[in-house]
């Protein structure tokens, strides 16, 4: 090999290595550990106790079989997207407790749904309580909710709260508005195997099945103001709504 | 009052706008203004002259909403007044040309102690409609509101069912000036991965009844519990164990509800209530609505959609 070509050769090795290091530092190497502890069903925010209304839609026989189920979990992630993706959006982008307040009230007031309200409080408050926990390198998560917890003035909802951890954490809001798809996608699917609509491993395939329309709902609706946040299906939100009047239940909502 | 700057300026972005405030201590429509392509009607008298009531009418020309078209209604409804806000039919919305979007916007002034009752006909957005309507209401901790915002699938006897383009209606209560109380947005639009039909199934109606304000907590404990009973029923049949959910055509069983409900508080100390509903056939939620609104004669004169 002359001189020149094994000199050329290492000047490419060098751009690649340092392409690689401008791709992914060990910060984001990190990072990433955080990020999938995040996304986690283990992490114990309670997200295993709400089935988004797929309980009531089971028993008011809106799902019957597995094209049923599996209509009702792209019905609940379309809601999701247009509802709550804002939420999550604007908390990511604005990751302070000013911004996280006002997102609050709004959505408190937005969450005209009883039901959902009261398991997006729950969960949402749980979530901070988890994360002021875990996340001790960034202190203002336990501050934020020792001044808020005893006030009462604030609801803790989950889209604000999952939204402003994820922002607090460095993850761009685009990838924190596709993970909430992921989770509310995930917490449907455990919900259909505990309601014994479907086995574990078809739910896994099912959740594989479904990965490309969350993702199309993800682009479809993420990064718009709140004041665009809206509901899409009107059905689902009802049906959601009746979970108080099941004769006997599995989950809180 | 009439000519100054101002009021001109006014005048030309609103289609309507009525005042109702008391007058030798009955509630009076004090002003009335209309132009085109909407017109308001006050009647003399609706129902027993008992009740201190005044009634408004909105009329479109033509009898639909015409594509393009743009309302804006401004009602303002005095203290210890009553008012009610109404259609004589279904409000139509024709067809969109050139994409265009209808538009109807009403903002309404509630004072302290009133009662602003909107209860008008559904919407029926006909074929590739696309309609966007806003209603925003501002209120005192005393102030009284029913709203019934609702809407069919269409022609049904033509086979419309769900064929407009896009349909969006927001709502939004504002509780002294600016603390957001109740915000709701029900966007439908026809889309790729799912039609709005078969996000719809077998329902023709959707419908939102909202009541909220002191005045009317009997109303909203009684709409609490008639729904929770009505639904209950449907739910009381116990869940199948496992591999019994997939249900063939052939076998027989207790099939979805003609009409769907479901019941919310809503605000500080539960000021109101939203009830949603999803119906096979428009009677079926007039009936509703009549049942449920008919503890309001006291206050309207007459029971609504009666």
């Amino acid at each position: 090999m002359s001189e020149q070509t094994q000199n050329c050769l290492m000047d490419c090795d060098m751009e690649e290595m340092s392409a690689d290091n401008v791709k992914t530092s060990p910060a984001d190497h990190l990072q990433q550990w955080s990020q999938w502890q995040l996304l986690d069903s283990i992490l114990p925010t309670g997200g295993f106790a709400h089935s988004s209304g797929l309980e009531a839609a089971v028993q008011a026989r809106f799902v019957v079989g597995p094209e049923d189920l599996k209509f009702y979990i792209i019905q609940v992630l379309e809601n999701t997207g247009s509802l709550l993706l804002p939420y999550v959006y604007c908390a990511s982008k604005f990751p302070d407790v000013e911004s996280w307040f006002k997102l609050d009230r709004l959505l408190e007031a937005t969450l005209t749904n009883e039901v959902s309200r009261k398991a997006s409080a729950s969960q949402g408050s749980a979530l901070l309580r988890v994360a002021a926990s875990i996340y001790v390198e960034i202190p203002s998560l336990k501050q934020m909710r020792d001044t808020y917890l005893g006030s009462g003035a604030a609801s803790f909802h989950h889209a604000p709260i999952f939204g402003l951890i994820c922002g607090l954490l460095g993850f761009d809001s685009s990838t924190s508005q596709r993970a909430y798809m992921f989770i509310t996608m995930r917490d449907v699917v455990s919900a259909a195997t505990r309601l014994n609509l479907i086995g574990p491993l078809g739910a896994s395939v099912l959740q594989h099945q479904i990965a490309h329309v969350a993702e199309q709902m993800t682009k479809k609706w993420m990064d718009r103001p709140v004041e665009e946040a809206s509901q899409t299906s009107p059905l689902v939100d009802i049906v959601q709504g009746c979970h108080g009047y099941l004769f006997s239940r599995l989950f809180c909502s | 009052m009439s000519g100054k700057g101002g009021e001109r300026g006014e005048r030309k972005m609103e289609t309507g706008i009525a005042a109702v405030e008391k007058v030798g201590g009955r509630s009076t429509v004090t002003r009335c203004f209309s132009k085109y392509p909407l017109k308001l009607i006050v009647p003399n008298k609706v129902g027993s002259s008992k009740t201190d009531a005044v009634w408004i009418y909105t009329l479109s020309y033509g009898g639909g909403i015409v594509s393009g078209d743009r309302i804006s209604l401004s009602i303002g409804v005095g203290d210890g007044c009553t008012a009610a806000v109404t259609t004589q039919a279904s409000t139509k919305v024709y067809k969109s040309v050139d994409s265009k979007c209808s538009e109807q916007v009403l903002e309404a002034r509630i004072g302290r102690n009133a009662l602003l009752a909107v209860i008008p006909d559904p919407v029926t957005c006909f074929s590739t409609a696309r309609y966007s309507q806003k209603q925003v209401f501002r209120v005192f901790s005393d102030s009284n509101l029913v709203i019934v915002d609702w809407i069919t699938s269409g022609r049904h006897e033509s086979g419309e069912k769900w064929e407009f383009e896009l349909y969006r209606s927001t709502n939004q209560i504002f509780l002294e000036e600016d603390q957001p109380l109740f915000l709701d947005s029900v966007l439908l639009e026809q889309a790729s991965t799912c039609s709005i039909a078969e996000r719809m199934q077998e329902y023709h109606v959707i419908a939102m009844v909202i009541i909220l304000g002191p005045m009317l907590k009997h109303v909203q404990n009684q709409v609490q519990d008639e729904v929770k009973k009505m639904m209950s029923r449907h739910f009381r049949v116990p869940t199948p164990t496992a591999g019994h959910y997939m249900r063939s055509e052939s076998q027989s069983g207790p099939t979805r509800p003609a009409l769907v409900a479901s019941c919310s508080a809503f605000g500080p100390q539960a000021i109101g209530v939203v009830v949603r509903i999803a119906a096979v056939t428009t009677e079926s939620v007039y009936m509703f609505l009549r049942h449920h609104l008919a503890t309001l004669e006291p206050f309207l004169g007459v029971i609504p959609y009666g």
